[in-house]
């Protein structure tokens, strides 16, 4: 008997010390067994109980049918206006697994621990950037685990969770693989892996989602768009911990089901894994520090501040983006929504956020844009209408359930227009009291209307002046001679624009309808961004919400002088304190 | 006694720790989740809480012979809470409000300290006694406080006159209002009389006890009841409107409110105001469902100033939606979060 086990444990300490060495030599990754490195074999759990069916589809059709409808085909009457569209569960094709490619989730009606049931945390965590949100919190445990157990089992069509004839269970067994450190050499080796494994054929050179972006289609037919490793918050698998390298190991380890996003278990060993891991996780947006954003937990998206300052330069304001002043300029995240306050709403809006610098000098300002596009988008030919015009025919999505008119159906399939962005500022906006601001879109009316500069991918800028939502814009006399289009590029999936306008002044501007810009003073800031090839268009278009651009003033003399007069004023009173108590006690003690 | 402010010591050390933890980042400020909704209430019970900790710790700290002076107290307090008010509260607020609710705090701390002749004494002792200097310690506390003193005071009024650019605190009204009526699609609703006409029976009369009867359950999740399923094929009256009135709201309104209607949908994070949370007791729970069709009707446009027209992106929805459309979309809001609206009675 003993002596069984003793000899069991040497085959095995054998056998992993033949894994070691073949990996670590790199020759194969494919264990003993025939599994890919770092996978082991598992069994399938037990089916959930009749109970938990039956509260669980109490929980759907109160929460879930809504989007993934009534058989759980992902056609609820909200699918048609989502991309990406709710999952359909009738094929069993779930994207965020630990489980190898092709295989079912791991999920376990009896076990909601972390790493080893995914659907569970699926439903917890929600699937950042797509309209799934996260159930914590609101549903209970049980509440969460009564849902899946009813979607596996009822919803579920085609394949059985708990058929051992037709399913396996390899599982990625992430908890017992430690994360190699982020050095410099193995994020280089990653960057090196990339290129090597073709990643870098849909994500793009520089991971921004642009590479072969167009063509890929899901397993049921619907576009789709790789990831941009920019932007890790908006990753599906993130678990609401987006920095974290282990959730990029195991997506890139298990592949994502249901899309081209293939498992690269079979190809690559654990360590390159790691390597790849460590590369993309460092392409995400970080502060000038190199430390993660924050993220509010409420959004599971960066902190936004609402303050856009811009720098004094002394003489000419640089033009080249690696100037040293450009670089010292505070950065600032400008989140985009979709414009769904007017017809044509936009209920994808493909730019969802943008970068924003600026510096001044006594004459101008400048604002440098930057904003992840996979796409560059220019009209072919002339557009069918004025550039003033704001009530233009783009048709908006229909609400029709039915997957033919879809969005994820129609998605680049659109007549392409311009990209485009503008810079909105409130016009005479010392004449309201704070906080009243013309209308974010366009402006209220014609006293108090918006100036409006705009720049589109045809190398046009354009002044023009809105005053309200439903009427054209107007030209602004000469000022469009008086901007300057300093740098206007796209590269690698990221567009990089830089404007020059006046600070503004009563001689030459017009002050009924240009922003003047004064120093130390908030003035209301609105961004609008278009998509050319996501038939964004007029109204149809991303918006921020209210932002202050922010002339940072110099340092005046007195925050030199006054300080230190208190700080003498402080010394005399400490002074006079203690003569006095020293004359109290003293005549105390007399 | 003894054993009861036992407890209170250790509910105490443990609510330290755990604000300990918080400040210094190794416990998220979310880890003891603050229920939506209840969050000023909650934030009462935990403070009264630690107080009932303190008084344990310090009666307890007392019998052990290790009293903490009065003076160390206050001052312990104070700090305690402005450390809760930076750290625990979520989401947090701006440096303004904190600084208003330290200026109350410490005044409390002062009558609490100066309650009785003897008291006041006993906080002042410690001050003196680094005035006068009678020991070593205390001389050098002296000098270190005639020193420090000018070089802190004079540092903290260079960073107050430095120029900032800090985020403009602007306070908005959430619930204006209501105008006495409304004119949607041609036809003018008194908001006072005007019923939702979807509230109804099987029998289809105006029926708010049959709906109120069939909302979903109060309690965590919020789950429709057993018997009243909006997607049963054989409803009739208020449950077949739900559901009308729920695809609806999941073509056009989760996109900001969310899936489950509180607030956070998808371009949810770009905007400001945030969208209203309808789980919160404080919005439509709040609001006759008149109040609300009016406010759907006309959207953020149509809000008087207090509301920031301006800055909403709530769509006039008159412009999107039928009136059937809007009353069946007040419907569901009030279904799916399981509150009743409010009455004029």
């Amino acid at each position: 008997m003993m002596d069984s086990i003793t000899q069991k444990a040497g085959i095995i300490a054998a056998a992993a010390f033949g894994v070691v060495l073949v990996s670590s030599a790199g020759y194969s990754s494919v264990s003993a067994q025939g599994l890919p490195e770092g996978f082991k074999k598992g069994d399938l759990s037990p089916a959930p109980s009749a109970e938990m069916i039956e509260a669980g589809k109490r929980v759907y059709f109160t929460k879930c049918v809504w989007c993934h409808g009534v058989d759980g085909a992902g056609d609820g009457p909200g699918a048609d206006r989502l991309w990406p569209r709710p999952r359909n569960f009738n094929q069993g094709t779930f994207k965020i697994r630990h489980t190898a490619s092709g295989e079912l989730p791991l999920f376990d009606a009896k076990k909601p621990i972390a790493g080893q049931n995914d659907l569970f945390e699926t439903v917890t965590h929600g699937l950042p950037g797509s309209a799934m949100p996260p159930w914590e919190g609101i549903l209970s445990e049980e509440q969460r685990l009564q849902v899946l157990s009813f979607v596996t089992t009822e919803l579920v069509k085609d394949r059985k969770f708990t058929d051992k004839q037709s399913e396996t269970q390899t599982i990625l067994q992430l908890a017992e693989l430690k994360p190699k450190p982020a050095t410099d050499e193995s994020k280089k080796r990653g960057a090196e892996l990339i290129v090597e494994k073709k990643c870098v054929e849909c994500h793009g050179m520089e991971g921004r989602g642009d590479g072969n972006a167009f063509n890929l289609k899901d397993d049921w037919g619907f576009s789709i768009q790789p990831a941009n490793w920019h932007k890790c918050w908006n990753f599906r698998g993130s678990r609401q911990d987006p920095y974290n390298v282990a959730n990029i190991f195991r997506t890139f380890s298990t592949g994502v089901n249901g899309t081209p996003m293939p498992s690269f278990a079979d190809n690559t060993t654990v360590d390159e894994r790691w390597d790849i891991a460590n590369f993309v996780s460092s392409l995400c947006e970080r502060d000038p520090l190199g430390n993660p954003l924050p993220i509010d937990p409420l959004t599971d998206k960066p902190k936004i501040n609402f303050v856009i300052p811009s720098d004094l330069v002394e003489g000419e304001i640089p033009a080249e983006i690696e100037h040293e002043a450009w670089q010292k300029a505070p950065k600032r995240l400008v989140a985009m929504g979709g414009q769904i306050t007017h017809k044509p709403r936009n209920f994808v809006n493909r730019i969802d956020d943008i970068w924003v610098r600026s510096l001044y000098n006594d004459k101008y300002i400048v604002y440098l844009l930057e904003w992840d596009d996979r796409t560059k988008s220019v009209a072919e030919g002339k557009l069918p209408w004025a550039p003033t015009q704001v009530n233009i025919d783009v048709k908006e999505q229909d609400p029709k359930t039915g997957e033919e008119g879809s969005i994820a159906m129609k998605q680049n399939n659109y007549a392409v227009y311009n990209d485009a962005i503008a810079i909105e500022t409130a016009v005479k906006w010392k004449e309201l009291p704070a906080p009243i601001k013309p209308r974010y879109l366009f402006g209220t009316n014609d006293q108090y209307p918006m100036d409006i500069v705009k720049w589109e991918a045809d190398g046009s800028l354009r002044a023009f002046k809105g005053t309200g939502w439903d009427k054209d814009f107007e030209e602004r006399d000469n000022y469009e001679e008086a901007m300057k289009l300093v740098k206007s590029e796209w590269k690698n999936g990221r567009w990089y624009v830089m404007i020059q306008r006046p600070v503004g002044n009563k001689k030459d501007q017009d002050y009924d309808e240009d922003t003047f810009f004064e120093v130390g003073q908030y003035i209301p800031t609105v961004f609008f961004a278009w998509d050319g090839h996501n038939g964004d268009a007029g109204r149809k278009m991303a918006v921020s919400a209210f932002y202050y651009t922010f002339m940072n003033p110099p340092v005046p003399q007195e925050t030199y002088i006054y300080p230190v007069v208190i700080a003498v004023g402080v010394v005399l009173l400490e002074g006079w304190v203690l003569t006095r108590r020293a004359n109290r006690k003293k005549g105390k003690t007399l | 006694m003894k054993a009861l402010m036992s407890l209170g010591a250790l509910i105490g050390v443990a609510g330290l720790l755990l604000l300990g933890g918080m400040v210094l980042d190794v416990v998220p400020s979310t880890y003891i989740r603050l229920v939506e909704g209840y969050m000023p209430i909650q934030m009462l019970l935990e403070v009264a809480c630690y107080v009932i900790g303190f008084t344990g710790l310090s009666y307890t700290l007392n019998a052990m012979g290790m009293a903490i002076p009065r003076f160390w107290q206050g001052i312990g307090f104070w700090v305690f809470f402005l450390l809760y008010l930076k750290y625990r509260m979520y989401p947090p607020i701006p440096f303004s409000v904190r600084a208003m609710y330290g200026t109350v705090s410490l005044v409390a701390v002062f009558m609490w300290v100066s309650a009785s002749e003897e008291d006041w004494q006993k906080f002042k002792q410690p001050i003196m006694n680094v005035l006068d200097a009678q020991t070593g310690g205390n001389r050098i506390l002296r000098y270190l406080y005639l020193v420090l003193l000018p070089i802190l005071i004079g540092g903290f009024s260079f960073n107050a006159m430095m120029p900032k650019s800090e985020e403009p605190i602007e306070l908005r009204t959430v619930h204006p209002a209501p105008p006495a009526s409304t004119k949607v699609h041609g036809k003018t609703y008194t908001l006072q009389t005007s019923q939702n006409p979807y509230r109804v029976n099987p029998e289809g009369k105006y029926d708010q006890e049959f709906s109120n009867a069939n909302i979903v359950e109060q309690g965590m999740g919020r789950l429709m009841k057993p018997n009243a399923n909006p997607w049963d094929d054989k409803n009739q009256g208020y449950l077949k409107y739900v559901r009308e009135g729920g695809e609806i709201f999941f073509q056009n309104c989760h996109f900001c409110h969310g899936d489950n209607l509180n607030g956070r949908g998808l371009h949810a994070f770009a905007f400001n105001p945030i969208p209203a949370n309808f789980t919160d007791p404080g919005t439509i729970a709040q609001l006759q469902e008149t109040f609300i069709f009016w406010r759907v009707s006309k959207g953020g446009i149509g809000l008087p100033n207090e509301g920031f027209p301006w800055a909403s992106v709530m769509p006039p929805w008159e412009q999107h939606l039928t009136v059937d459309e809007i009353w069946k979309v007040v419907l569901f809001e009030y279904w799916h979060t399981g509150y009743y609206p409010r009455t004029w009675d």
